[in-house]
């Protein structure tokens, strides 16, 4: 009984949390166990002797007890600190001053933050600051392969981030913009590529017409083919809700892989191709030709990727935009004022389709193969998770959440520290959103719109996750 | 013969071993404040809803006079074809598009009759701004309407009960409708506000030109707003006439606990 209430008590509730949330990190980074002795991976990760931060050798436990020491502080303070902090940028954001009372002895410098940081955000709705803010951010990104000149990073930056901000926008329109939950949207991706590779005749079935375009050439083709795809896909299922949608969009998915796997004479099987040329372009004078080298292909996607930016950011302040939102919010109220949900959704699908086939395009012409083991279903998952980490409906956070999420992964495969093991990856991205949807449930950047809509659904207002409800007004 | 808005011919509604609505028939005239009273679950939202294409009866026709157009069999159409055709409604419980503001949620309204589709937003080509501009000028014209103009950027969630039912009567007559089907505006709100909407009601046709249909408890309210009545019970119609014709029909006050208009009164 008195254990009982001791272990009510907050701070012991913090404390405990700290050693039980370390001892698992203590466990994950440790040593594996064998065949032969299977507790020595438990033992291990406890009893190993290890630095104490470089200063003596000790083992694993007593380091990781002090971490666990050191985060506990540090969240006790948080929670009397953070808390007045907090206060401070409120009182900050409402009277554009920050009141007498906040200033006192030691805090002068917490309050002048505070303020900065409302100055900042009170900047940031500018339009003029908005717009000086992303021209930076372009110039940077146009700088960026010469400043970054590693090898694996330069592949990597075309390969796994710009094509996965390019899902991830394409992803966004479907779920954040629509909110249609969509588990198969790599089969976009997949079609986009294998439409490449099959109109520059680099599939066992023969070209259409028998001409073999280069890969430029295959942009609008692919595009073209993948949004058909998600009208044919999204007329008779979009007639399903929520969780129904979700399973048939994951049946489309597995459909698409295992066609690609087993359609041996089509697709060229679970090999794939390796023969789609690289992109060039001989139109008059003008003459190029995308070598082997990554620089030039992502100077040609980040072309795209800014371009699809300025469409979805267009199309999310128009009309189109608003009646996705009033689709999203209650869609018996949105066909009363005429709006035909069926439409504006499987537009949604159409448009975010086009993106994640222009992905498919890069990737197939970058590479110069496709095979069935690129668009499997953890992939559809994983571009769920950038939308959700970056925030649903945001465009600058789905674009922010792709460069966080796969720049720590790439980060972590390239230069990897000592405790870190490769199969432990989604572990570590499991954690993330778990502490993301903790401190940030709308996302690292929510949209207004969203963020609006889950606080109201967690006041138990208004209709966002009704799902699953009938349609009786 | 009147100038029909809406005809509604021996409609029944079942749902499984239900009977929702049996063999209604009523009809309103263009222009006229038309209430459907009754007890609870006699029938009035089944009603709006079939009548709104939001559920489909299994027997009789109901059709739609639109001005200058070709007159509209609503059943078997989707509830967004006859919303376009020119037929708003209100919801029982608003529905309001949450997350949005005032100005926001009566915009979605005022564009939905616009052609510009996705192209044309990602151009956002010398049309699209004109279409822009209508929408907000009209939107901006309905919200001093129905007087919520202060409140333009407010959350539509934060709104009254009261203020929610005008933003709902503006959403809808942004649609340019003929007919807008008000389902209880009253439920929720305060004396005043009660008043304020009865007023609001009454502009929305002598300055709009729309005809009103209303269902709603409150005696009071609609004995002074509705020009017609009908008293439906059990999915029947039990009754049709004036305010005063209604009031003193025994079949009514049957319906109505059996006993005076005092009890009527109670019922709302």
């Amino acid at each position: 009984m008195k254990l009982r209430l001791l272990l009510a008590r907050p701070e012991v509730k913090r404390l405990v949390s700290c050693l039980v949330g370390v001892a698992l990190i203590e466990l994950m980074t440790g040593p594996s166990g064998s065949s032969t002795s299977p507790t020595a991976g438990i033992s291990g990760s406890y009893a190993e002797r290890f630095s104490f931060f470089g200063l003596f050798q000790t083992v694993r436990c007593v380091t990781f007890l002090f971490v666990a020491l050191v985060i506990f502080g540090l969240w006790t303070l948080w929670l009397t600190w953070g808390r007045r902090w907090r206060g401070a940028l409120t009182s900050a954001s409402v009277a554009g001053a920050v009141s007498p009372v906040d200033v006192g002895r030691g805090r002068t410098m917490l309050v002048g933050f505070a303020r900065a940081i409302v100055k900042f955000r009170t900047m940031t709705r500018l339009r003029q600051v908005r717009m000086v803010f992303l021209l930076a951010l372009l110039a940077f990104a146009t700088v960026l392969p010469h400043i970054e000149t590693d090898p694996f990073w330069q592949a990597a930056m075309v390969e796994q981030i710009e094509v996965f901000v390019l899902l991830a926008l394409g992803l966004n329109v479907v779920v954040g913009f629509a909110g249609l939950l969509d588990l198969g949207f790599v089969a976009f991706y997949a079609i986009g590529a294998y439409t490449t590779a099959w109109v520059t005749g680099a599939l066992p079935t023969a070209a259409p017409f028998g001409i073999h375009l280069n890969p430029f050439f295959a942009i609008p083709i692919a595009i073209a083919i993948v949004m058909v795809a998600g009208v044919v896909l999204g007329a008779p299922t979009l007639r399903l809700r929520g969780d129904y949608l979700a399973i048939v969009t994951l049946g489309f998915g597995e459909i698409i892989t295992i066609f690609a796997n087993n359609l041996y004479g089509i697709t060229g099987g679970s090999e794939g191709t390796n023969q789609i040329p690289h992109f060039s372009i001989h139109l008059g004078p003008i003459n190029y030709a995308w070598g082997l080298g990554p620089v030039p292909y992502y100077y040609l996607t980040l072309v795209f990727v800014v371009l699809f930016i300025v469409a979805f950011s267009l199309l999310e302040h128009s009309r189109v935009g608003r009646a996705w939102t009033a689709i999203r919010e209650d869609e018996v109220a949105a066909e009363s004022i005429g709006i035909n949900p069926l439409k504006y959704k499987v537009m949604a699908f159409a448009i975010g389709a086009a993106s994640a086939g222009f992905a498919g395009v890069m990737t197939a012409g970058q590479t110069f193969f496709v095979n069935p083991s690129s668009f499997v279903l953890p992939v559809s998952i994983l571009i769920l998770v950038l939308v959700i980490f970056g925030g649903m409906g945001s465009i600058a956070g789905v674009v922010l959440g792709a460069i966080v999420i796969q720049g720590v992964t790439l980060y972590l495969i390239h230069s990897a520290p000592g405790w870190y093991q490769s199969s432990d990856q989604l572990i570590y991205i499991g954690a993330l959103l778990v502490v993301m949807m903790i401190f940030r449930p709308a996302g690292l950047l929510p949209s207004r719109r969203r963020k609006r809509e889950i606080g109201m659904a967690e006041a138990g207002e208004g209709h966002m996750d009704e799902l699953l409800t009938g349609d009786t007004p | 013969m009147s100038d029909l808005i809406f005809d509604v011919d021996h409609v029944s509604l079942r749902f499984g071993g239900v009977i929702s609505l049996n063999d209604v028939s009523l009809h309103q005239n263009r222009g006229e404040i038309l209430a459907v009273i009754g007890p609870n679950g006699a029938g009035k939202t089944s009603l709006f809803n079939s009548l709104t294409g939001v559920y489909q009866p299994q027997e009789g026709t109901i059709t739609f006079y639109a001005k200058d157009a070709k007159a509209m069999s609503v059943i078997g159409k989707k509830a967004h074809r006859v919303a376009g055709a020119g037929v708003a409604r209100t919801f029982q419980a608003s529905r309001m598009f949450s997350a949005l503001t005032t100005f926001e949620n009566v915009k979605i309204g005022a564009e939905s009759h616009h052609g510009i589709g996705a192209v044309g937003a990602m151009l956002k080509g010398p049309a699209t701004r004109r279409d822009e501009k209508a929408s907000d000028e009209r939107t901006i014209d309905l919200l001093n309407f129905v007087g919520l103009r202060d409140k333009a950027n407010t959350l539509s969630a934060s709104l009254s009960y009261g203020d929610r039912r005008r933003l709902e009567i503006a959403r809808g007559l942004a649609t340019q409708p003929q007919v807008l089907l008000l389902d209880e505006p009253a439920a929720g709100t305060n004396p005043s506000e009660k008043l304020g909407l009865a007023n609001l009601i009454r502009k929305v046709r002598d300055d709009m030109g729309v005809s009103i249909l209303l269902i709603e408890h409150d005696m009071k309210l609609v004995m002074s707003l509705a020009e017609r009545l009908y008293v439906l019970n059990f999915g029947s119609v039990i009754a049709e006439g004036s305010p005063a014709e209604i009031r003193s029909n025994p079949a009514v006050i049957e319906a109505y606990l059996g006993s005076s208009v005092e009890a009527m009164d109670e019922q709302a």
